[in-house]
């Protein structure tokens, strides 16, 4: 139990100075910026309950608004995204259910069911996170564009950690 | 009270996910900007030594651009020292004119205001008198006559231009050698008027006409312009119109000419006056 606590502590924090310290730099011209933090709440145990899901990501994104300088965006942001993660749990979930001894991870769910699981967070973040950043909808479309070309790095980056911590 | 106990239970994750969003967007959206600044600037305490920090290592990575960048200005401001030390130096060029047996000198100035829709034109030139130039000196536009100094300052001078009513020349036919005043007569930029040449004398359309050198203003064999009309007029002078060479609205680079030995010819010629 320690261990585990441990063990996500020091995950959240590597990955919360991935991001103020590398992700936050990168802007391909202005249409795509990686937001790798919410692996965050990607990883965090499927025996954790709802309401410490719901804290922890405020939490991590008040860190993230704190270095990015925005107002409660990233925070409300990964709410979103954490508070509809059980929900997306349930719906894909596997055949046989989650065992609270694993991890969520590729290496015990596979790399399909890790995939749309990530593709969906992913998608659920940035769409609230970049819509409440424009707060508006006159640039609908345009929004959308930096959406997708931002999931898609960040599924990416996302996916390219799993993999390399996987082998760790 | 058990009933709202379960309903909390029920549904409390709901209501931490409310609670907490709610606390978000007010965040996001207390529109008052007043209150934004002081969370950000109270947090900025917190996060300032990390980010200065990153800013730290950041600047090493980007040293070589910055390097390139302060090269490229080096080399400008170089050039730029250069171009100033040298009009310092070279203050006045010197001529030996073999063709006309005269001697001068001139300096090189840029014109940084002109007119030409005036009756009364005037330029002004980035050179005065710390750059030696002095009232009455010559303005050319290369051979071609340009206006003369009436006015200096300590770093700009302004010249009468050759468009202005009061404006004199001495200039002759290159072809007969007859001489006549020249002046404008304020209707077209392009053209000026040359007086007092006398209608026995043969002159053509195309002839050149240039300056005497007897004001000792302009040094001799300085070019004006072409005959491009004549009109015997019922006085004994031609009506004579030259197209001048030096076009005055793209009149840019201009030299000025001086130390022609000038005084020595007006103090002789005072004697006899």
């Amino acid at each position: 139990m320690i261990n585990t606590i441990l063990r996500f502590g020091i995950i959240i924090i590597i990955l919360v100075l991935i991001q103020v310290l590398i992700l936050n730099y990168i802007q391909f011209s202005g249409f795509v910026n990686p937001y790798v933090y919410i692996m965050i709440v990607l990883l965090l145990p499927s025996v954790t309950p709802a309401w410490l899901i719901l804290i922890i990501s405020f939490l991590a994104g008040l860190i993230i608004d704190l270095f990015a300088g925005s107002p409660g965006m990233h925070a409300s942001a990964t709410l979103v995204a954490g508070f509809s993660r059980p929900y997306i749990l349930r719906l894909i979930s596997p055949r046989d259910g989650y065992e609270s001894g694993t991890d969520l991870s590729m290496s015990a769910y596979g790399f399909r069911w890790f995939l749309i699981y990530t593709t969906i967070i992913v998608l659920i973040h940035h769409t609230t996170l970049f819509y409440l950043e424009v707060f508006r909808f006159a640039d609908f479309f345009r929004t959308i564009l930096r959406i997708l070309l931002s999931s898609f790095f960040t599924i990416g980056f996302i996916l390219f950690i799993e993999y390399y911590r996987r082998g760790r | 009270m058990r009933n709202l106990l379960n309903f909390l239970l029920k549904y409390n994750n709901l209501i931490v996910f409310l609670l907490l969003e709610g606390i978000a967007l007010y965040w996001l959206t207390a529109g008052n900007a007043y209150h934004n600044s002081r969370i950000v600037k109270g947090v900025q305490g917190v996060t300032r030594g990390l980010e200065e920090r990153i800013s730290n290592v950041r600047s090493y990575l980007s040293l070589r651009e910055i390097n390139s960048q302060i090269a490229a200005e080096n080399s400008a401001l170089r050039n730029t020292i250069e171009r100033f030390t040298r009009v310092d130096d070279l203050k006045f060029t010197s001529v030996d004119d073999t063709l006309f047996h005269q001697k001068y000198q001139y300096t090189s100035a840029r014109v940084i205001n002109n007119s030409t829709n005036n009756q009364k034109n005037y330029f002004t030139i980035d050179k005065g008198l710390r750059q030696g130039i002095k009232v009455d000196m010559a303005v050319t536009n290369g051979i071609n006559v340009a206006g003369v100094i009436v006015g200096c300052s300590e770093n700009f001078s302004v010249a009468i231009s050759m468009l202005n009513l009061d404006f004199r020349v001495s200039a002759r036919i290159k072809s007969n050698g007859y001489f006549g005043s020249l002046s404008w007569n304020g209707r077209n930029y392009r053209y000026a008027v040359l007086n007092e040449i006398p209608q026995h004398i043969n002159v053509n359309v195309g002839d050149t006409i240039e300056t005497t050198g007897y004001s000792a203003v302009f040094p001799e064999g300085m070019l004006i312009g072409t005959v491009s009309d004549l009109k015997k007029s019922g006085s004994d002078f031609y009506n004579i119109t030259i197209e001048l060479f030096t076009d005055f609205k793209k009149l840019y680079h201009v030299n000025v000419i001086g130390n022609m030995k000038r005084s020595e010819q007006r103090e002789l010629e005072n004697q006899f006056q």
